[in-house]
């Protein structure tokens, strides 16, 4: 799902935050912004554009400005129209500085909004890109179960009717806590991370078959429950099944991808009496242990591996 | 091995409360009926159709338009009889 963020609704959201004062009322400000990086001009406006960042909402700090007044007006106009007529969705001018009237005429000329915010240039760049990397993180809605178990993110997957928020249930009564039931909805940070939190309209309430919608965070309270959570590792609930084969060694690695992140996957097979919820809770301490350097699978196929080969070497010289 | 088909309808909320607590579960139940996989649409939010949750996420109000997408052996009988479902307001007015 390609996500875009439209001027009114970055004024509407964040106005009070980046402090910002509207400029050029009357201009569209249905123009969308894809790109979540910023960029300050610098050369454009001394007329050179041939390597501008298109798409890039541009910010104009105290330097800009100071050059900017320091040209004479009909060259100010002449460079500003170079630099509105290249692709931006819209200009920012920081610190609550004055503009120069040239500047909101070339805009109004272009079409192209500008905003006024009282933010430092530094502190404008900080919470400006912070947001707009969120906003404009590729997401996606997932179903299944996530929770937090010993800190790591189990994201529980299977079949309707399976047992994931059962075993999610499970987990919120021995002390782990639960993030979103049923409808996940992922967003990716970055290139490796993938957060994952619950609609607003489902807050932390579950569906369970034979009793209906509860309420986790009233039944257990504000430590049951987490508001977002990465996702770490995805644990696939299913039924067993005798033709098919199960990792038997925790050698073999599945991967399961989600908005093209490659995250470690578990398969649980489901038989009668089966303690789903222990066998959660050591897959989440495995992925710790893991990641502290210990894998425990690994770490015995070389102590069996070291065992055999001592005693072919035993051997070898007995055979002299 | 069955074939695994493919279905897709539009449909449109018709009853005036829209999709509260009782017609989510009918919509629900029917949809458990069935083998196929069975998604729900609603702008960008897409939810599985045989849970309760998911269905009342999508907050579907009288008027609001839904994409039901169906996938396995029996996707055209589910993706009929659920249309009909909602096409006829869950038996509501």
């Amino acid at each position: 799902m390609p996500s875009v963020l439209t001027l009114a609704r970055l004024q509407e959201l964040k106005g009070e935050v980046l402090s910002l004062e509207l400029l050029t009322p009357g201009l569209d400000l249905d123009r969308q912004c894809a790109d979540p990086d910023l960029s300050s001009p610098g050369v454009a406006l001394a007329g050179y554009v041939d390597r501008f960042a298109s798409g890039r909402m541009q910010v104009l700090g105290e330097t800009e400005i100071r050059y900017l007044n320091s040209l004479e007006p009909v060259l100010r106009r002449q460079r500003l129209d170079i630099l509105f007529s290249q692709d931006f969705p819209a200009l920012f001018v920081t610190k609550g500085q004055e503009v120069p009237d040239e500047l909101l005429a070339s805009a109004r000329a272009h079409g192209k909004p500008v905003f006024r915010s009282y933010l430092t240039t530094k502190d404008f760049y900080a919470r400006t890109k912070a947001y707009l990397e969120t906003a404009l993180a590729p997401s996606t809605s997932l179903h299944g179960s996530l929770a937090d178990v010993y800190g790591v993110g189990l994201l529980f997957v299977g079949q309707s009717g399976i047992g994931k928020s059962e075993c999610v249930l499970d987990l919120v009564e021995r002390g782990h806590r639960l993030v979103a039931d049923d409808v996940v909805l992922a967003s990716r940070r970055g290139n490796d991370v993938i957060i994952g939190k619950g609609h607003p309209m489902q807050r932390h309430r579950m569906e369970i078959r034979g009793i209906g919608i509860i309420d986790i965070r009233a039944l257990f309270g504000i430590r049951a429950t987490r508001q977002q959570k990465r996702i770490e590792v995805v644990v696939q609930l299913e039924e067993w099944d005798d033709t098919r084969m199960y990792d038997r060694t925790g050698l073999m690695r599945e991967e399961a991808e989600i908005l093209g992140v490659r995250l470690p996957k578990v398969i649980i097979p489901l038989n009668p009496g089966k303690n789903i919820t222990v066998i959660s809770e050591v897959v989440a301490m495995n992925h710790l242990l893991r990641y502290a350097g210990i894998d425990s699978a690994a770490e015995f196929d070389r102590e069996l591996k070291g065992t055999l080969l001592a005693r072919q070497e035993y051997l070898e010289e007995d055979y002299e | 091995m069955t074939e695994l088909t493919t279905d897709e309808r539009i449909v449109t909320i018709r009853n005036r409360l829209g999709m509260h607590a009782r017609p989510a579960a009918e919509f629900v139940k029917l949809a458990g009926r069935f083998q196929a996989d069975i998604t729900v649409c609603r702008g960008d939010l897409e939810v599985n159709g045989k849970s309760i949750m998911g269905i009342l996420m999508l907050a579907a109000e009288q008027g609001a338009q839904m994409t039901i997408r169906t996938r396995g052996p029996d996707s055209q009988a589910a993706a009929a009889a659920l249309e009909e479902l909602i096409e006829n307001g869950f038996g509501e007015a």
